[in-house]
């Protein structure tokens, strides 16, 4: 099993190293942080919620318009119904609504005259912004609490709902910003085989009877490895960030993975094609950043002209970000994706048998 | 690519390494210009030349990293062009510039040829022992091999090419920039792999070829301009000889003399050289004491490889 024996070598070579381990795995990261902390900033300071008085008593009235609205982080506006809320919530112009159910007034009543009573209070949000649903539901506990004036917690009935149509731009950005990490994969694979290309060590390897696919499948299962605990990685980092993750968790780390397997195919085919890091690395970015570019990883594509968005279509990744997000944002089973899957396979199939051919020719000169 | 008037044969048994007329070119230079070698089982033979002369190209050719521009060669009978795998199998090979992998240790690097060779882990395991102690390294075994000296990176670039016991051993400068202790303890052990396998080394160091190779093969520009043993390629230079003499009082009149007499006569600081196809020492010794000079030393100079190879390219080798 010489490819073992070489891969195995690969991987102790790159962890063993720990500046090109940080890179490999701080880059994308710090990357992914930055744009998670522009991306999921809750700088809103003021929450649009709605209310709806079910109880319509003096006291409730006085709940709604002296305890709430003074909260500044409150918007409070009134509706009639729970229905007309609900479609402000799912249109975003609303973060919450709270219902306040028949016989409110009374509750807070009784706690004013000393009996300790129950206060319960209906909250329908958006679940998918995690930080304003907690927050959310605390300030109205507290103001409530100190309208009736009670220590004891009032009976949240918390209604998470999950709306579809309102798509937070963590959510939107979340997989454009993996991909982008797996572009970054280009210059990383390359890196590393052009390094022993670079230092003779490929040439004394040469001399031994290990074949072309042997160096391929030793590179590339190192560079698997990499590339799964950078998605896990990415993954774990996007969910922190708020990104929603509504379908198959399985289904997106597969087409993260055949994406990655395409980067790591360009990278060995630039590896193939240069002599010297220092050749290879300018090459990778040429391909990475106008890729990140055509493929939606900043903005959506949409805007772009038809002919730019036949050549990121070309690439596997417009067709990752499309995928993925239908699987995350969307939550969509395997079979609504199954053609941009199908082209991810092919890519990395041709890709590899390109790298492959080209290995082949550089082996002997 | 095989040239029609130097077809492989049949290598007889007693041959190792074979080449046909063999030659590179790169773009317009011409690197390796048809040489022919037979190198015989068992033999240490020695590419000596300048930088440049052609030397690692021809062992890249034979360790069938790089393809022949024209003709071709055998190693163990098998072709370079047709059957490089067969080839590596047999090739251990230590390349010029050190290659290891920096974050493995030395067991590690060793290992990795050995498996690569398919050796088992248990052969495996008894071969580096063995090396690593006769190298000196077994206490650096489990070290990373990058807080290793040069030498000791040296020495393992060697050991990964014996690691496989392989029959035919390529050594690119094998002691290059290596302090002269070191160079020893690896001219000791390539000295104790003679006879038992067939070794093509390089060197551009003089007294390297001589000590350690049967024959010697003198390179420069690409071509193969001298072919012997070492005391062979040294007689072939002793059609002209020279002899020395330290003395005192040496008028001009002896010198013109001498000077009139013999092809070549330097005279610096009280030194004579004189060159000729014949030198007869007493005559010469007797003329100038005769002359009133006082001889203080005289001596036949003995040829070294230097001189063949300044003979053979017309330029001493220099680093």
């Amino acid at each position: 099993m010489r490819f073992l024996a070489l891969a195995s070598r690969n991987l102790k070579e790159t962890y063993r190293d720990p500046l090109a381990l940080g890179f490999l795995l701080a880059f994308p990261l710090v990357f992914m942080l930055l744009f998670g902390a522009i991306l999921s900033g809750d700088t809103i300071s003021t929450y649009p919620v709605g209310v709806i008085d079910d109880d319509n008593t003096p006291l409730s009235q006085a709940f709604i318009n002296e305890a709430l609205a003074e909260v500044p982080a409150l918007e409070v506006s009134n509706y009639d119904d729970a229905d007309t809320a609900r479609k402000d919530l799912k249109f975003g112009d609303l973060k919450a609504y709270i219902v306040i159910p028949p016989g409110f007034g009374e509750q807070v009543s009784q706690n004013w005259q000393g009996k300790e009573t129950n206060i319960i209070l209906n909250i329908t949000y958006d679940e998918s912004d995690l930080m304003l649903s907690e927050q959310l539901i605390s300030i109205i506990n507290a103001v409530t609490r100190s309208f009736a004036r009670i220590e004891i917690p009032i009976t949240i009935n918390a209604n998470p709902i999950h709306i579809e149509t309102e798509i937070t731009f963590i959510d939107f950005m979340g997989p454009g910003i993996i991909v982008f990490g797996l572009l970054i994969l280009i210059p990383t694979s390359a890196r590393i085989m052009v390094r022993d290309k670079e230092k003779g060590f490929l040439s004394r390897l040469l001399t031994t009877p290990a074949r072309p696919l042997d160096f391929i499948s030793g590179y590339s299962l190192c560079l698997i490895a990499i590339a799964i605990i950078q998605i896990i990685i990415f993954i774990l980092a996007g969910w922190l960030f708020g990104m929603d993750i509504v379908g198959s968790l399985w289904l997106a780390f597969l087409i993260f993975f055949l994406t990655g397997l395409s980067s790591i195919g360009i990278g060995m085919f630039v590896a193939s094609l240069s002599k010297s890091e220092n050749q290879a690395e300018p090459l990778c970015w040429l391909f990475a950043m106008p890729l990140a570019m055509l493929s939606g990883v900043w903005f959506s594509i949409e805007m772009l002209p038809s002919y730019l968005r036949a050549i990121a279509y070309a690439f596997p990744y417009a067709h990752t970000i499309d995928a993925s997000r239908a699987v995350l944002i969307r939550g969509v089973g395997v079979e609504a994706i199954s053609s941009d899957l199908l082209f991810l396979v092919g890519w990395a199939v041709v890709i590899f048998a390109i790298g492959i051919i080209l290995f082949r020719r550089s082996m002997r000169s | 690519m095989t040239s029609d008037r130097a077809k492989p044969t049949k290598a007889s048994d007693d041959i190792a390494i074979q080449t046909f007329q063999l030659t590179k070119i790169f773009n317009s230079l011409v690197a390796v210009d048809s040489i022919d070698l037979n190198i015989k089982r068992g033999e240490i033979f020695a590419l000596l030349g300048p930088n440049g002369a052609g030397k690692t190209t021809t062992i890249n050719m034979l360790c069938c990293l790089l393809k022949p521009t024209g003709g071709t060669a055998t190693v163990m009978g098998y072709d370079v062009n047709q059957q490089p795998f067969k080839i590596k199998e047999l090739i251990g090979v230590s390349p010029q510039e050190t290659v290891i992998s920096d974050h493995l240790n030395a067991q590690e690097n060793l290992n990795l040829i050995g498996k690569i060779h398919g050796v088992s882990s248990k052969e495996l395991k008894v071969r580096s022992q063995q090396l690593l102690e006769t190298m000196g390294l077994s206490d650096r075994a489990k070290d990373q091999v990058r807080k290793f000296s040069g030498g000791m990176k040296r020495r393992l670039n060697i050991m990964m090419a014996l690691i496989h016991n392989p029959e035919i051993l390529f050594l690119d400068e094998p002691t290059l920039g290596l302090d002269p202790q070191a160079r020893r303890a690896i001219w000791e052990y390539i000295v104790q792999l003679k006879g038992e396998k067939t070794i093509l080394l390089t060197t551009h160091y003089m007294d390297e070829a001589d000590f350690l190779a049967d024959r010697i093969g003198i390179m420069d520009k690409g071509k193969l301009v001298a072919l012997g043993t070492s005391t062979e390629l040294k007689t072939s230079m002793l059609e002209k000889h020279t002899m020395i003499i330290y003395a005192w009082n040496l008028t001009q009149k002896v010198i013109n003399e001498m000077r009139s007499k013999y092809a070549e006569v330097t005279v610096t600081n009280g030194t004579m050289m004189i060159t000729d196809r014949q030198l007869d020492f007493k005559e010469i010794v007797d003329r100038l004491h005769s002359s009133g000079a006082i001889v203080r030393s005289a001596y036949m100079k003995e040829p070294t490889l230097d001189d063949v190879f300044l003979h053979v390219t017309g330029k001493e080798l220099r680093e």
